[in-house]
């Protein structure tokens, strides 16, 4: 085929990886004092900072309380810079609209609503370089401002995206292997229950592959729980450190 | 997972109008180096191919040597190291195609070259990306290369002369060298190198002075590659391939992609050589294939070559010019002496000769005198049939790839059970190894008169896969239980054996014994010291076998005789020759009953086998198919044989096979086999295909009968059944999934059966010029006018418009004979039948018939099937192979020993019926239809026209 080869023969990615290798992962919590809770997550060239206020009240209007849990609100918006072409993207478009119903259905699977019942908690997730694996992004974004805010959850919800590529599973993708239009799928998985918070795919796929994508998915999932957990303990160190003095 | 993620990122930009994207590059500390030399094995993981260690040093080709590609393609060129930067280059200014060249090169295990991955190794990484600093990159990757074998070999790195200059030689062990330079150091004797290289410097050169000039131009331009897919696309145009098919009034506007090969030609000879042209002085070479046209040469070639055989590469063909040009890569030799001739063939058929490489004898089990190779007793699933089954092989004499056995017993319930056993090649064999790949590109062994190329290394062709006498083989087996008196199948059964062949017989021995000639024991070597009594015993048991065996074969033959099986035979020959290989005489091959056993075994199993693939992988079975012949190639028979006073039918292959059956001629039994010759010429050829890519009904093998058919018993020497035995494996194993993975998916396997269709083919024409180039050796060294082995008996089967078309049975050979020659003289008869000389006259001819006239009015006419004497000589040719010339010596039949004592085949049951019939029929016609015999007016007044038109006046 003609155009860049994604998976050379010697198994290398466009970039220099490995078919099962992960981007290079860098993470802060607590970046912002007004809110309740924040992250910034790196993920090779990808970059998104999550925002968590409550659980507060309801705001607006009352009848949105579920007399059972509490109500998470999720907004996706993309900074005018974030891509190569530089262009407004107003909140609301179809595209954030359905990354935010994306990132509430995920966080619902996670966080332990019934805890906090009539209240809300509203997670903001900006993207402000977008390579590839946005949602993925801005799901670890969004476990890290989460804890940040000490919302009691289930599990770090740790998520993936995965490609096939040549009958190979490719994990993480770039923007450059998202654009070559092979099938990726996206996974936000507990790791330690093992179990799926969601799972989306839109390309076609032979259901015989699915398995071996989703299991690479999974294993990078795993990768990525390891490395956020870091930076929590990290990050708690360094705030012991600074109460204690 | 945490080590990986650990790298240090470094931002790779990669400018493209207008935007400026930002990639990610990573970099690791252990890239494999691919080499034997690796100082540090353990952290490199080198797998697959490694460059050997030793060659006196490495090459690292330069981004600017592409122009020399050729070159760098020749398996002689070792331990050439492409580094990343380079293939990436080579991607962007070349494109794909070139890529894909290079890869496949990077993939065969016999040119050592290997890629190193540069550009994520840590150390030999430079951030620049410019590509004007590309120099830089590469002499760093050369430099750690240098290093990381332990400063043991010098690498040398290879460009053009302005790239040459933008390297800084920093450290001793790595140099840079000029192509020309590189190649007249290191390869000083490797002709075809400095050959192509001279020649591209030249077109370089050429290309740079030149600028283009309009000249007047006769072919049309092919379409730029664009506008082809745009056509392609909207469908206003068609892909075809060229080569076998007929265009059927369409016309060639483009080509998308290309066969390219080589081609033997011959330069001629001082006095006779042909100029091109004035200006660019370049002279014309013919090529061996008379269809190909002259090629063009430049003059120091040319000159170099006189007299030569060589290979020549075509380079390109202008629009402007009738002959295209190209350049010499090769000789072969002066031409005319048979290695050289037979070297043409080889390289004409792209057969590869070269032996097998270290890393596919590396897979081959241990074989040697102290460590002899035996079966493994812990198979497990595997049948054992040593102690139960009484197997035997039937071969030609001194054979050496024995790939099938057979046994047949009686079982306790008094059924009958026949087992077909095949070498089970696919043990020794894995999917995806390097023997395998290999043996996939030759896709089967070829037979040639004084030699062999086989598709697997000896050892395993005619050693450990090779059902030998006396020795524990695995084997693959097909097990029928038949009903004792009807031969009904009742049961079959697939699968893995190991197997101990008690007698290893010739067709000759075996025929003997089916023929109850028991004397022939003594030939036999398993009989020779064994007791009288035990001798007579084991005589029986052989005996029965066989006769059991040969009765079940012909009750099956006659089975597929009912669903219109043809009884084809094509002429072979057989060349005998002696240890020096000189050619001893020339024998047709004779087919006789046992011969007919075993193929009839074989096929049951080749249908069996197709029928269990297809029933458990319907979408991806290798099966072979027959389609029925077109109508029109028949007409030649149809004529013939009506002429001969016998009708054939050919509306289906079971009206052909029974009008075959019937025209036979008691007096004369050569006739009915060149019916059936003709019959088998107008055949299409089988092929092997992909079940999923072909309708059910289309899976027809038209001249067997049979519904399904495949190749199962031949894996030692045919790459299909390599591939039909693991779908057997996988279609009878238990745990599927394990088993599947080895299968081709249905769009691989169509396209290898594309590639083995194309070899077999060409195995097939190289076997049958190689043939006749023996031929042409045996008769050229003999005097046509003395040696009585020049003079046979021939056969006319057909007319031509001024010639006869002969068979001559003693050699097996078919020819034109001539009539009538250019200037218009026939042949002329004496009294007694022989030939006088030529003198002016007429031809006429009809199906039936051909009449020479002289002008003086005496005439002499050839009957179809007429037996004539015929004289073998050897039209010598300079540039193409030699051909051989038939010349009719007199009218009367060669009374040849030999063909007196011909054996008589067996007699039809119908062929008395058919000799009334064709009696009563010939004279009812013309009763019926008040014809005269003999000519019509016009035919008549046709021959006074010729011979108006004739010159006599010599004559008078």
């Amino acid at each position: 085929m003609a155009g860049l080869e994604l998976l050379s023969d010697q198994g290398y990615r466009v970039d220099g990886r490995r078919a099962g290798e992960l981007r290079k992962i860098q993470a802060r919590m607590g970046v912002f004092a007004q809110a309740d809770g924040s992250a910034y997550i790196e993920q090779g060239n990808t970059k998104a900072l999550a925002v968590v206020y409550g659980p507060h009240e309801i705001r607006g209007s009352r009848s949105r309380a579920l007399p059972d849990r509490a109500l998470v609100n999720c907004q996706y918006s993309s900074a005018t810079f974030s891509t190569a072409e530089r262009k407004r993207r107003p909140h609301g478009d179809r595209k954030s609209c359905e990354l935010g119903l994306q990132l509430r259905q995920t966080f619902e699977a996670a966080i332990l609503t019934q805890l906090h019942p009539r209240s809300q908690i509203d997670i903001y997730v900006q993207v402000l370089q977008a390579d590839g694996g946005t949602y993925a992004a801005c799901v670890n974004a969004a476990t890290l401002a989460v804890l940040d805010a000490g919302i009691p959850m289930r599990d770090f919800v740790c998520a993936c995206s995965a490609g096939f590529v040549d009958g190979t599973a490719l994990t993480d993708l770039s923007h450059v292997e998202e654009a070559s239009g092979s099938p990726q799928l996206a996974l936000a998985l507990l790791p330690a229950s093992g179990q799926i918070a969601l799972l989306e795919m839109d390309a076609r796929l032979h259901e015989d592959h699915l398995e071996q994508v989703l299991e690479a998915a999974a294993q990078a999932a795993r990768g990525v729980h390891t490395l956020l957990d870091r930076v929590v303990r990290q990050h708690v160190r360094e705030a012991s450190i600074l109460l204690g003095d | 997972m945490l080590e990986k993620t650990e790298r240090v990122i470094t931002v790779n930009a990669v400018y493209r109008c207008p935007l400026r994207v930002v990639r990610e590059h990573y970099l690791r500390p252990c890239v494999p180096c691919n080499s034997a030399l690796c100082s540090q094995p353990e952290y490199c993981c080198n797998v697959g191919k490694l460059l050997p260690a030793e060659v006196t040093h490495y090459m690292v080709p330069d981004s600017s040597v592409f122009d020399y590609f050729e070159i760098l393609e020749m398996p002689e060129l070792k331990g050439v190291i492409w580094l990343q930067t380079v293939t990436d280059a080579l991607h962007s200014k070349r494109g794909w195609r070139y890529c894909n060249k290079l890869r496949s090169l990077l993939k065969d295990p016999s040119h050592e070259c290997v890629l190193f991955a540069n550009e994520y190794h840590v150390s030999c990484y430079h951030c620049e990306g410019s590509p004007v600093l590309c120099s830089r990159i590469i002499y760093a990757a050369a430099l750690w290369y240098y290093k990381h074998c332990g400063e043991k070999i010098p690498i040398i790195i290879v460009a053009d002369e302005d790239s040459t200059k933008r390297y800084k030689v920093k450290s001793k062990g790595v140099y840079v060298m000029t192509f020309k330079e590189y190649l007249n150091k290191f390869y000083s004797d490797l002709e075809a190198a400095h050959n192509s290289c001279d020649f591209i410097d030249e077109a370089l050169y050429e290309e740079k002075l030149e600028s283009l000039e309009a000249s007047g131009i006769n072919y049309n331009k092919y379409l730029p590659p664009d506008i082809l897919e745009a056509g392609l696309k909207s469908g206003l145009k068609v892909l075809g391939k060229m080569g076998q098919g007929q265009l059927d009034g369409r016309h060639v506007v483009g080509i998308t992609q290309k066969h390219k090969r080589d081609y033997i030609v011959t330069f001629p000879s001082k006095e006779d050589i042909l100029y091109y042209s004035r200006k660019t002085k370049k002279y014309l070479a013919v090529p061996w294939d008379y269809r190909i046209p002259r090629i063009r040469i430049s003059r120091k070639q040319a000159e170099k070559y006189q007299f030569c055989r060589a290979i020549i590469h075509i380079d390109s063909w202008d629009t402007d010019s009738r002959y295209p040009d190209g350049h010499v890569v090769g000789t072969l030799g002066t031409g005319g002496d048979l290695e050289g001739e037979m070297k043409s063939l080889l390289m004409e058929h792209d057969i590869s000769e070269r032996p097998f490489s270290e890393a596919q004898m590396g897979e081959l089990p241990v074989n040697t005198a102290e460590k002899p190779w035996s079966v493994d007793h812990e198979e497990q699933d595997r049948k054992d049939l040593r102690k139960t089954h009484l197997v035997f092989t039937i071969d030609p004499k001194g054979c050496e790839d024995v790939d099938d056995a057979l046994s047949v017993r009686t079982l306790s319930s008094g059924n009958l059970e026949l087992g077909v056993h095949i070498a089970d090649v696919t043990y020794f064999v894995k999917p995806k190894s390097h023997l395998d790949k290999e043996a996939r590109a030759r896709a089967t062994t070829y037979y040639l008169p004084d030699r062999r190329y086989d598709m697997l290394p000896s050892v395993l062709s005619s050693n450990l896969c090779s059902l030998l006498r006396g020795v524990d083989r695995y084997a693959m087996s097909v097990i029928w239980e038949l009903d004792m008196t009807t031969y009904e199948i009742k049961k079959v059964w697939y699968g893995r054996s190991i197997i101990h062949s008690t007698y290893q017989l010739s067709y000759e021995a075996a025929q003997e014994l089916l023929d109850g000639n028991l004397s022939i024991t003594g030939n036999i070597e398993e009989f020779q010291d064994m007791e009288e009594k035990e001798k007579e015993d084991r005589l029986q048991e052989l005996t029965w076998a066989i006769e059991k065996l040969a009765d079940i074969a012909s009750h099956f033959r006659a089975q597929r005789g009912l669903d219109g099986a043809l009884d084809l035979d094509g002429i072979e020959i057989s060349v005998l020759l002696d240890e020096e290989k000189n050619i001893l005489d020339l024998v047709p091959r004779q087919q006789r009953r046992i011969h007919r056993m075993v193929a009839e075994c074989m096929i049951l199993a080749n249908h069996w086998v197709a029928r269990k693939i297809y029933e458990s992988f319907p979408r991806q079975a290798l099966l072979r198919r027959h389609p029925p012949p077109r109508q029109n190639l028949f007409s030649e028979l149809k004529q013939s044989a009506k002429a001969g006073g016998f009708h054939i039918d050919t509306s289906s292959n079971r009206a052909l096979a029974l009008s075959l059956d019937n025209a036979y001629d008691v007096s004369d039994p050569m006739v009915n086999k060149l019916l059936r010759n003709m019959a088998t010429l107008a055949m299409s050829n089988a092929l092997y295909f992909s079940t999923g890519s072909c309708r059910e009904r289309e899976f027809h093998h038209y001249g067997l009968g049979l519904d399904k058919y495949t190749h199962f018993t031949s894996p030692i020497r045919r790459y299909a059944d390599i591939i039909v035995h693991r779908l057997l494996i996988a279609a009878i194993a238990e745990d599927k999934t394990k088993t599947e993975l080895n299968l081709l998916s249905d769009r691989c396997l169509e396209e290898l059966c594309d590639h083995i269709n194309e070899r077999h083919r060409a195995a097939k024409l190289c076997q049958r010029q190689a043939t006749e180039l023996f031929q042409c050796h045996f008769f050229r060294d003999k005097d046509a006018d003395r040696d009585e082995r020049c003079v046979a008996d021939g056969i006319i089967y057909a007319f031509r418009d001024t010639a006869v078309q002969l068979y001559i049975p003693r050699y097996g050979i078919k020819g034109t004979a001539n009539l009538k020659t250019k200037d218009g003289c026939v042949l002329h008869f004496g009294a007694n039948g022989e030939k006088i000389g030529w003198v002016p006259g007429a031809l006429w001819r009809s199906h039936k018939q051909a009449d020479c006239v002289t002008s003086s009015g005496q005439g002499v006419t050839f009957r179809i099937f007429e037996h004539v004497t015929v004289k073998i000589s050897v039209q010598a040719q300079q540039y193409h192979p030699n051909s051989l010339r038939l010349e009719i010596l007199s009218k009367k039949p060669y009374l040849d020993p030999e063909a007196r004592h011909t054996p008589k085949s067996s007699p039809s049951p119908t062929r008395e019926l058919v000799e009334e019939n064709s009696k009563e029929n010939i004279p009812e016609e013309y009763r019926q239809f008040q014809q005269t015999k003999g000519e019509s007016l016009y035919t008549l007044l046709e021959e006074m026209k010729n011979l108006a038109i004739q010159d006599i006046s010599n004559n008078l």
